[in-house]
């Protein structure tokens, strides 16, 4: 079978990013900022907690790092003229898109899995056996999620005209209001909608609130993992989810678990609609973009 | 019937207010060396935007090797070479990464090593392009324009940024192809460079096609003598006007 016609531009994206530093410095950087072992989440998951880790790399870092990785790969080369090579090529836009979104994701990948597999050489040496799937598991749905940001970076990058309106509507909006502070957002969001002030040590059970908080990527991320990991039902990192559901300890962090106890729990706030949200993240930006960057003048 | 290398018409591009390119009727012949010419600001590098699928027009229709330029990318592009104008190359990147860029993009079978003999960039297959000379990467981007043995090369200011022997290469590059039965349409600003490679000129002036023709036919329209230059026939047919643009050509 032929390799697909975008194939040769993936692979450019990747050995480009290979040949950078950007992306042997962010390996060690995830591993010390995820390993974070803590006797609480110790005493709930046992060796599991290694598990954890992974997700905390993937949180905070990891996307700050992959949208780093990835936010000037086209708005670059339109500024430089080096997209004329790739639009002078026998390849549609979409081939350009397609190949840039899966070059940049595997070279954004490659250090991500460094830092798992030393992650769980550390944890499997100090904490004993984790379960391989559930470690296998979260590592799947953190590629899908760095996939996801990287689809997000190359549309902000496709429709941008120039460096500095990108680099603010990825890291000041997408970054920083979405990833970040949607807590905050969310809430309030919420609060002016329905009029109820919300308070975030003792959260009302509405599924509406809990579904606007998870539509943060990060949130719903950080939902599946939690799934996985078999913590609880919440967009926030599973310390602070055991922190909630298995020491009593009141802190706002929202937990459906918590919010709803007795209480039936609407079917949308299911874990794995996290993963629904993620493939909307993941198609929706980068098909709105794509239908401009057909369209538009790129030189 | 073979279709013309390249047709438009009608063609027109406009920025805003600014009308860059306007009601271009041009037709290139297969198998010809066309000479794209003009000053800088003329248009030549919007039409070669447009024919290339960069920019999209605001009106007119065009076919390049009988192709959709705009809808039909993928069959017109695997038929055809660009060395464009006002580029960068992939400075993290080598020579031959570049080439196989293009070769594998093509599905060509093209040896990196030998296009890069033939541009001269032989004992730098290997380094990375960010440490190219302009010149170098011109002949890099000239490289990448002869993969596949394209029906059609394009070149736009293919003279910039090189040295005298750069300028024989691009003469040479264009002669050996032309043998080989491939049409090159080029563009220069520089008008002196040009009447030695090309079967035919056309001049684009302030977004319009003012003449097209061979050399000599064009000397016979302006009345001018067997041994005036595209220079003088430019200064006759822009009746010396062209100080307007000169400044930054």
């Amino acid at each position: 079978m032929a390799l697909p016609r975008w194939f040769p531009v993936a692979r450019k994206e990747a050995v480009t990013l290979f040949k950078s530093k950007a992306i042997w410095t962010l390996a060690p950087l995830l591993v010390v900022w995820g390993y974070g072992p803590t006797y609480e989440s110790w005493d709930v998951l046992g060796p599991n907690v290694t598990v954890g880790f992974v997700q905390v790399a993937g949180s905070v870092l990891l996307p700050l790092g992959v949208l780093l990785l990835t936010y000037r790969s086209i708005i670059e080369e339109r500024t430089s003229g080096s997209l004329k090579f790739l639009l002078g090529l026998p390849l549609t836009r979409t081939d350009i898109l397609v190949g840039k979104v899966c070059g940049r994701s595997v070279g954004a990948v490659v250090p991500f899995a460094l830092s798992t597999v030393v992650l769980g050489t550390i944890g499997g040496v100090k904490f004993g056996l984790f379960s391989p799937l559930r470690f296998i598991g979260v590592f799947l749905v953190t590629v899908l999620y760095i996939v996801v940001l990287v689809s997000v970076a190359t549309a902000a990058s496709a429709v941008t005209t120039s460096a500095v309106r990108v680099t603010g509507a990825l890291f000041g909006g997408f970054f920083l209001l979405l990833t970040l502070g949607w807590k905050r957002i969310g809430v309030g969001i919420y609060s002016a909608v329905t009029g109820n002030a919300v308070n975030p040590f003792d959260p009302p059970a509405d599924g509406l609130l809990f579904a606007i908080l998870r539509v943060s990527p990060g949130r719903a991320y950080r939902t599946v993992t939690n799934w996985i990991l078999g913590v609880g039902n919440s967009g926030g990192q599973y310390t602070s989810v055991i922190d909630v559901l298995y020491r009593g300890v009141s802190t706002n962090e929202y937990v459906v678990d918590a919010a709803f106890s007795g209480q039936a729990v609407p079917v949308y706030l299911h874990e794995s609609l996290g993963l629904v949200i993620l493939l909307f993240w993941g198609v929706v930006p980068l098909v709105l973009a794509g239908y401009r960057f057909k369209r538009g003048d790129l030189a | 019937m073979t279709p013309p290398a390249i047709e438009t018409d009608e063609l027109s591009k406009q920025y805003g207010e600014t009308v860059a390119i306007d009601a271009l009727n041009m037709t290139v012949e297969q198998g010809e060396v066309y000479g794209f010419l003009g000053p800088n600001g003329a248009g030549k590098s919007t039409t070669i935007n447009l024919l290339m699928d960069y920019i999209k027009p605001t009106s007119g229709t065009a076919r390049v090797l009988g192709h959709d330029p705009w809808n039909d990318v993928v069959a017109c592009h695997q038929r055809v070479g660009i060395c464009p104008d006002r580029f960068e190359t992939y400075e993290s990147l080598s020579a031959r990464r570049h080439l196989e860029l293009v070769i594998d993009t093509k599905r060509a079978d093209d040896d990196p090593r030998a296009l890069l003999e033939r541009v001269g960039l032989a004992d730098a297959v290997e380094r990375p392009a960010g440490e190219f000379s302009q010149g170098m990467e011109q002949r890099l981007a000239l490289a990448m324009s002869l993969v596949g043995a394209p029906d059609l090369l394009i070149l736009d200011e293919p003279f910039t940024g090189l040295d005298p022997h750069g300028v024989a290469l691009v003469r040479d590059v264009v002669e050996a192809e032309s043998e080989r039965g491939a049409t090159v349409f080029f563009s220069s600003h520089v008008l002196g460079q040009v009447d030695l490679v090309c079967d035919r000129i056309g001049i684009l002036y302030e977004g319009d096609l003012i003449v097209e023709g061979t050399l000599p036919a064009l000397r016979d329209t302006c009345d001018l003598s067997s041994d005036a230059t595209v220079e003088d026939i430019f200064m006759t047919l822009t009746d010396g006007s062209a100080s307007t643009t000169e400044r930054d050509a």
